[in-house]
């Protein structure tokens, strides 16, 4: 078979265009370390929430230097601890929980944006260097007051910062 | 006319048509003469191979599409993706 020489440039452009965007893809995750959301938080059962020891009292816990993670709830309508504080320039886990059904946890405007299943603990890692005010949306239609569930995110700056007792 | 097609669509071996056969078949169907790369409003213009033949304005085409992909990728990618933290990183 003939190819033509142009054919055989634009073939080879579209080619190297595919290898450009997995290329960029396998940066994304070795450089900035983007990492995607797995199933690695394990398994809860939902109306025994109570019974687990992150989860019977919700809040923002201290496990080293500049870590800390956060036990959260998602229930119909509301996000617990609310708000959920933090000092910046740390890197802060999040586990959450759903009590009822499908809730999503979106910090808005930000890439931490997971769905939170009922049975199942999510768990997000990110990297908190910006002191600021985040809204927390809940983008799973999860009944009437869907709406109106959000809660807030605040990176307080470190020389504020008085200790996780949120 | 079907006629002319043919004849503008065969070859010889070496990618030229002959101009004897050209110019038999020319003013045998409509009269009209056929002159090697001349500029006849009814026939057979122009002659060209296959490797002669370059379709620029397809390349030029490709090539806009290509790049405005790019550009779209390196946006959306490292601007509105990644320019966007924080990030999921664990």
């Amino acid at each position: 078979m003939e190819i033509h020489r142009y054919e055989k440039l634009w073939l080879g452009a579209s080619l190297l265009l595919i290898v450009t965007f997995i290329g960029t893809i396998v940066f994304g995750a070795i450089g900035p370390g983007v990492a995607m959301v797995d199933a690695e938080g394990g398994t809860i059962t939902p109306d025994q929430l109570s019974a687990d020891d992150r989860f019977s009292d919700p809040r923002v816990e201290q496990v080293g230097e500049n870590e800390y993670e956060v036990y959260a709830i998602a229930r119909q309508f509301a996000f617990q601890p609310d708000p959920i504080e933090v000092p910046a320039g740390s890197t802060v886990t999040f586990y959450i929980a759903s009590a009822d059904v499908i809730h999503g946890f979106e910090v808005a405007g930000t890439n931490l944006n997971t769905m939170v299943i009922p049975g199942q603990v999510t768990k997000v890692t990110v990297e908190l260097d910006e002191p600021g005010e985040h809204g927390i949306v809940c983008n799973e239609y999860c009944g009437a007051g869907h709406h109106v569930m959000e809660g807030k995110l605040n990176v307080i700056p470190q020389d504020e910062w008085e200790g996780s007792d949120a | 006319m079907g006629l002319r097609l043919d004849v503008a669509l065969r070859r010889s071996a070496d990618g030229h048509m002959s101009s004897e056969q050209a110019s038999a078949d020319g003013t045998a169907d409509g009269g009209t003469a056929v002159a090697d790369g001349g500029t006849t409003t009814d026939g057979v213009v122009r002659e060209i191979g296959h490797d002669e033949f370059d379709p620029v304005g397809t390349l030029s085409l490709i090539l806009v599409y290509l790049a405005i992909l790019v550009v779209m990728w390196i946006f959306m990618y490292f601007v509105e993706f990644l320019g966007n933290g924080p990030t999921v990183v664990g």
